[in-house]
């Protein structure tokens, strides 16, 4: 299971690390699972060749140029999440047993200092339908994408990975260039709008032709960062916040639930929430949505602070931006300001309160406080969640 | 090739706070070969009778056709040789007296043995430990010998040994070779050559007449020669701080492992089970988790390998699944519920006949009750065949008896023998 991954250099067919399977030399993600394909950050999604290294220079003549670079995987299984042990080519821990999270059902990326997202299944579901995808040069640029899938249906889990990756791909790729203040807001909202209608196709494309009853959908959330600026996008239930390191934590999103239309209507939060058909969502994502473009959100921020995504699976436990904001402080406080940890530690929290659906958390340092200085290539880490899980036998 | 493979049979849910796993994991070997050719190491095959006086001229006469029948099937190249048992032993062949107590087996040794065989005359008692740790010694004799494998034949009780000095006896042997033990007529005690059946890994059965035993003994050497793998050992982990209730093997026969356990490290215990032929074996599995899980947690309960010698050639995964949805909890594998009941229902003869044998009719009648109950549940015809030679079963539902008033000693040691003889699962 370890080093599955055959060498590849995007000409020959390689084999699926997971399944076997023999992919084509530009696939990214194995078409019998899903699970992700190694690449060595040459391929892009749609096959054409670009240099990896060095990285163009930044500039209005790199529009075509990938901005951010798939990563490659690193597969060796990580020890046990319960006691360290090491983790057998079973899926089981050889000392207490716990079975290892397949990728599909926890995984964890830092595709550059300051960002990072976690996804898990949770305690009481059977699978992980939440998918996020991000991609960050480290240099203040970031894609970061989090859906989460509609349970009534078969395969949104499916549906979930797609859209994301999807809408990574498109909020990856290109650049606003020089682009300043609002006009470079109104190119990160078209960039947003773009990824949404990538997401709505891919969900459409992962959609069956036998299913009418109930076709897989899943909500959206996108946040394009160009630091300071970020343009949030969202349809559904998931959320974006601003938790500034000075100043009150901020919703950016509003849900498309009953329960956040009665909110824009002016009912109390905890009120509208604990209504009966609260968390019925109003728009999705999906062959049979009535309404896809995202909602956005501009926000140009003025210090340095916490941009975060999530899924209902988290702020189910802490929906009030001040709640929130004290949890993620005090994840973020006893991480030492490492947001794969602090993900991590937010998704235990709600595990924690219960685990009762996915969680999946993405954190992003905005502000100009990150640890990129003067980097001027974009040659990036990124990471994008991953994989159909390894069979529930 | 010899090929492995495991399977698992168990419900893995568990309700919330459960923490007892039990599963049913049969384990398959297909392509063994013969013995002494697939695996590294040489076959050795014993074959020890009884001459004792009681075996009288008749007795022997029918003992040295079984022995011949025996010889005629070992494959030539496999070491072999012959102990006569009485009050003590004595190696019949090979006779030179030199450092190996085995002979290579040609047209030469085949013919000389059956000389050997020829001059075998009743005699003395019975010291069986005496037999055993001949057999032992000549085994060790070769040390080519990887795989030694005896027959033995007796018609009586041991009486000329202390229950100690045949445990002793048996001890030494215990490791070096495989016994399959078999009584001729009434007057050898069940219990007894179980006892040493057990420890030696082999198997008992009842030969009613002396005439039977040439076809018993040719039959019993037809399959120890088709066992080409030398030994193995079922390998159980469990997860820290986890207890294996036990290991058991229940098809073909019930064989508690649990006292046979070897530590290979600190979770995992080795149990032997000796040679291999093309064949299915089942093991029942029970283990205790140390702790509940939440609902939707998952954990592997253990893994269940085979192992021939340092190698783990097929693996079976016991898992825990806590869930709150009481119709999948609920559910009793059939698998592990026919075998829990064949294990009680080989208790249940046992006890039911020590209990007749002793006048206490009460326990006899509950116990034989019991057992023709199960019996009927399970499905094990062969047993309820047994059964009514010795209970009249006017209620096998209710486990209703009557026990019988004359019953034939080779009947109810049939059913004693048989006792411990699972039927499969009805698929």
């Amino acid at each position: 299971m370890d080093d599955a991954v055959s060498a590849v250099d995007g000409v020959v067919g390689r084999e699926c690390g997971t399944c076997g399977t023999v992919a084509g030399p530009a696939d990214r993600f194995c078409e019998h699972c899903g699970a992700d394909l190694p690449t060595d950050g040459r391929a892009t999604s749609s096959g054409v060749a670009v240099p990896a290294d060095p990285a163009p220079p930044e500039g209005p003549d790199t529009a075509t140029a990938p901005m951010l670079a798939p990563a490659r995987r690193q597969p060796p299984r990580p020890p046990c999440r319960e006691c360290g042990g090491a983790v057998d080519s079973d899926g089981y821990c050889t000392q207490c047993g716990a079975k290892a999270p397949s990728e599909r059902d926890h995984f964890a990326v830092a595709p550059a200092p300051g960002v990072a997202a976690v996804s898990d299944r949770g305690l009481r579901h059977h699978r992980n339908e939440d998918a996020a995808a991000v991609l960050a040069d480290g240099a203040g640029r970031a894609a970061l994408v989090v859906c989460d899938g509609v349970s009534t249906s078969v395969s949104s889990d499916v549906a979930s990975l797609a859209a994301a990756r999807a809408a990574a791909d498109v909020l990856g790729t290109g650049s606003v260039g020089l682009a300043e203040g609002s006009a470079r807001i109104a190119a990160l909202g078209v960039r947003v709008t773009q990824a949404a209608a990538a997401a709505a196709a891919a969900v459409a494309a992962a959609t069956p032709d036998d299913d009418a009853e109930s076709p897989p959908s899943c909500t959206f959330v996108a946040a394009a960062v160009q630091d300071p600026v970020v343009v949030v996008g969202v349809v559904g239930d998931s959320r974006a916040y601003w938790l500034p390191d000075v100043g009150e934590p901020q919703l950016l999103t509003i849900d498309d639930s009953v329960a956040g239309q009665q909110i824009a209507a002016g009912r109390p939060r905890a009120e509208a929430e604990a209504g009966p058909q609260a968390h019925a969502i109003t728009r999705w994502l999906g062959v049979d949505s009535p309404d896809q473009t995202p909602r956005l959100t501009p926000l140009e921020v003025d210090g340095p602070g916490w941009l975060l995504l999530c899924s209902d699976g988290l702020w189910n436990y802490c929906s009030e931006p001040a709640a929130l904001g004290e949890v993620a402080a005090r994840a973020l406080g006893g991480a030492g300001g490492d947001p794969l940890t602090a993900a991590s530690a937010l998704v235990d929290w709600a595990n924690d309160q219960g685990g009762h659906d996915n969680i999946t958390v993405v954190l992003a340092r905005l502000g100009g406080a990150t640890g990129a200085t003067g980097t001027t290539g974009m040659a990036s880490v990124a990471g994008t969640a991953s994989a159909e899980g390894t069979d529930q036998r | 090739m010899t090929e492995f493979s495991a399977a698992v049979y168990q419900n893995e849910y568990l309700a919330g706070g459960s923490t007892d796993v039990h599963a049913i994991v049969t384990v398959e070997c297909r392509g063994a070969g013969q013995a002494g050719q697939t695996s590294a190491g040489d076959a050795g095959e014993i074959v020890i009778v009884d001459t004792s006086a009681s075996m009288g001229w008749p007795g022997v006469r029918a003992a040295q056709a079984a022995a011949a029948a025996a010889l005629d099937q070992v494959i030539d190249g496999t070491w072999f040789s012959l102990i006569a048992g009485t009050h003590q032993a004595r190696l019949v062949f090979p006779f030179d007296g030199g450092p190996m107590g085995m002979a290579q087996m040609s047209p030469q040794t085949r013919s000389l043995a059956r000389q050997a065989i020829g001059y075998l005359a009743p005699d003395g008692g019975t010291a069986m430990g005496t037999w055993l740790e001949l057999a032992a010694r000549v085994v060790q004799s070769v040390p080519s010998v990887t795989q030694a494998h005896a027959i033995l034949l007796t018609d009586g009780k041991n009486q000329h040994e202390t229950p100690a000095e045949l445990d002793q006896r048996m001890a030494r042997a215990a490791g070096h070779i495989q016994v399959d033990c078999r009584g001729v007529g009434s007057s050898w005690e069940v219990g007894e050559l179980r006892r040493i059946a057990q420890t030696l890994m082999g198997s008992v059965d009842l030969i009613p007449r002396p005439d039977q035993m040439a076809a018993e003994f040719a039959t019993l050497m037809r399959q120890a020669m088709s066992r080409g793998v030398a030994s193995a050992d079922l390998r159980v982990w469990v997860p820290q701080g986890a207890q294996v209730l036990f290991v058991r093997q229940v098809a073909p026969s019930v064989e508690d492992l649990s006292a046979r356990r070897r530590e290979v490290n600190a979770l995992t215990g080795a149990y032997p089970t000796g040679s291999w032929g093309d064949e299915s074996r089942d093991y029942h599995v029970a283990v205790r988790l140390p702790a509940s899980r939440a609902v939707g947690q998952e954990q592997l309960a253990a893994r269940v390998q085979l192992a021939v010698g340092d190698q783990v050639v097929t693996q079976g995964l016991v898992k825990a699944l806590w869930s709150d949805d009481s119709s999948l909890t609920a559910r009793i594998n059939p698998e592990v519920a026919h075998y829990t009941g064949q294990t009680e229902l080989a208790e249940a003869i046992q006890d039911g006949l020590a209990a007749r044998a002793a006048g206490d009719d009460r326990t006899a009648t509950a116990k034989l009750g019991r057992a023709a109950q199960l019996a009927a549940e399970t499905g094990n015809e062969e047993v309820t065949s047994k059964l009514r030679k010795v209970v009249d079963i006017e209620e096998p539902a209710t486990g209703k008896v009557r026990l019988r008033k004359n019953v034939d000693k080779l009947d109810e040691m049939a059913l004693d023998t048989t006792s411990t003889k699972t039927s499969r699962v009805r698929k």
